[in-house]
């Protein structure tokens, strides 16, 4: 198990991704023309700003709703958040910040070993899916945690989920399944 | 005028035996007579004969048997469809004086399994471009069938689905396609037949084996027109470098190709990079790739009673 391990494992998580309101209606157009950094995407109908600290980008839409993505934390999202609606404030919107939620996190992880990727799906059958034509991972979805977990042949895994705390659960669910069909260190 | 079944409605006059109003005639169809069973008159006569028109002899084995009328039913899949169509007519006499063909509204059979009927066609029409028999054509109608009633991919296009159910059906029994090959007899892409694949999977709730190299050997190799001896070193390759894991994260496909490269290389049939690449669906520097991975152990991945037309040190590096 991890914990038995004297090296603990890495967990980096690199993507945050939040959504937040602002309780207002916005002109899309006067950000586009008075905001720093930002781009306007009529087609779509949004408008995407990129704060420089935390590194964020955010989509604004003119409902008031904006998501918020590439924070590297929880915390990081919602001060991020929170700056952002401080900058719409100063453009001159009436804005309620509210409704703040982390809706996807993204984690990479490194494995000290390589893993057998037929081996291991062939073992979980039903929950782990892998199609070299497609993508050269193998998926392994944890349905009670709501996580996805992509297993590369390198042993480096990414993990989603909801927060930050399920993705470790993840990670500690599945690394005795790894661990089985690792493949030996010295090759 | 009292013993009508019905209601009041259809007054029309029933035969009856003048002796026992109340008995019911038994009808002899063979005379066209309706009998009193009480007393035995027969009451109506010349009732016409429904029995068949034509004899038919014990041994006899007709070709079509004439009391059966229609194409054979597909009970499975259509559910029992039994309307007559009126089709568009022949000769000059079915055109109005415009030159619209009369009797123009064929009723339409039954809508709601249209778009099913369509997509069997369809699956047809793919199928036999690469020429797929008959049980998998069952098999994938099978599957395009429970999908379509599951209804829990309505929104994605038919052609994709059946094109998934396809792939489905091919690795299912045990004779894979790649995706490009699917790709290459429909019209949708790569990526969309990769995401139904995926939805159908978790609809369906069923699984398939992983693909191997083997699966593609015999395709491939007839394909380039490399005989049965490079054919079965290429397999052995292939799934010798498999087991010593010298290939980890390729795409069997491509690993399979550069077997096939290794094997053509070093028999008297040599084939080109791009030639494999082409037939296989890989490009030429995937197949540089992966055989620069199994170059360096290319001696021990022959199989032992291969005859060499060109030694294993001259084998081409790149």
């Amino acid at each position: 198990m991890d914990s038995s391990n004297d090296e603990a494992l890495d967990i980096i998580i690199t993507n945050v991704v939040a959504t937040f309101r602002v309780r207002c209606h916005l002109n899309l157009r006067t950000i586009a023309l008075e905001g720093n950094n930002v781009i306007y995407k009529p087609e779509v109908g949004k408008v995407l700003m990129k704060l420089r600290k935390p590194k964020i980008t955010a989509s604004i839409w003119s409902s008031g709703k904006i998501i918020c993505t590439g924070a590297t934390s929880e915390d990081d999202a919602k001060v991020g958040a929170r700056r952002l609606s401080r900058v719409l404030q100063k453009l001159g919107f009436r804005v309620r910040f509210s409704a703040f939620k982390v809706v996807n996190v993204l984690a990479v992880c490194s494995m000290p070993f390589a893993i057998h990727l037929i081996d291991f799906t062939k073992k979980n059958r039903p929950i782990a899916s892998y199609e070299p034509e497609l993508h050269p991972a193998a998926t392994y979805r944890i349905k009670h945690i709501k996580a996805t977990i992509q297993v590369f042949s390198t042993g480096s895994i990414t993990v989603t989920g909801p927060n930050v705390q399920n993705v470790a659960t993840a990670v500690e669910e599945v690394y005795p399944l790894l661990f089985e069909c690792s493949k030996p260190l010295c090759k | 005028m009292a013993s009508t079944s019905r209601g009041d409605a259809l007054a029309l006059p029933r035969v009856q035996c003048p002796n026992h109003p109340d008995a019911i005639l038994v009808e002899d169809y063979r005379a066209g007579d309706m009998i009193c069973p009480e007393c035995g008159l027969v009451v109506g006569d010349r009732v016409i004969d429904v029995g068949s028109e034509w004899r038919t002899f014990s041994n006899e084995k007709a070709l079509k048997d004439p009391s059966r009328v229609g194409d054979a039913q597909n009970p499975l899949l259509n559910g029992g469809d039994l309307t007559t169509m009126i089709s568009k007519g022949t000769g000059a006499a079915s055109f109005d004086e415009f030159g619209n063909s009369k009797y123009q509204n064929r009723r339409t059979m039954s809508s709601s399994d249209r778009a099913m009927l369509n997509a069997f066609k369809e699956i047809s029409t793919m199928a036999d471009r690469i020429n797929l028999p008959r049980n998998i054509i069952d098999r994938t109608n099978n599957l395009f069938k429970q999908v379509y009633e599951q209804k829990s991919l309505k929104g994605r296009a038919n052609d994709a689905i059946a094109s998934a159910c396809l792939y489905i059906a091919c690795r299912q029994e045990g004779v894979p396609r790649t995706f490009k090959e699917i790709c290459a007899v429909s019209r949708i892409s790569k990526k969309e037949i990769g995401r139904c694949f995926k939805l159908i999977l978790k609809a369906l709730e069923t699984s398939v084996d992983l693909i191997t190299t083997g699966d593609f050997m015999s395709r491939f190799c007839s394909n380039l027109g490399l005989p049965k001896q490079v054919q079965m070193a290429a397999t052995y390759i292939a799934r010798k470098a498999v087991e010593l894991d010298l290939v980890p994260g390729r795409s069997p496909i491509s690993v399979a190709a550069a077997a096939i490269y290794m094997a053509s290389q070093a028999s008297a049939e040599k084939k080109t990079q791009k030639e494999i690449g082409d037939i296989a669906g890989v490009a030429d520097v995937t197949i540089r790739q992966s055989y620069r991975l199994i170059y360096p152990r290319a001696a021990e991945l022959f199989p032992p009673d291969f005859k060499f037309d060109t030694p294993v040190d001259k084998l081409p590096q790149l």
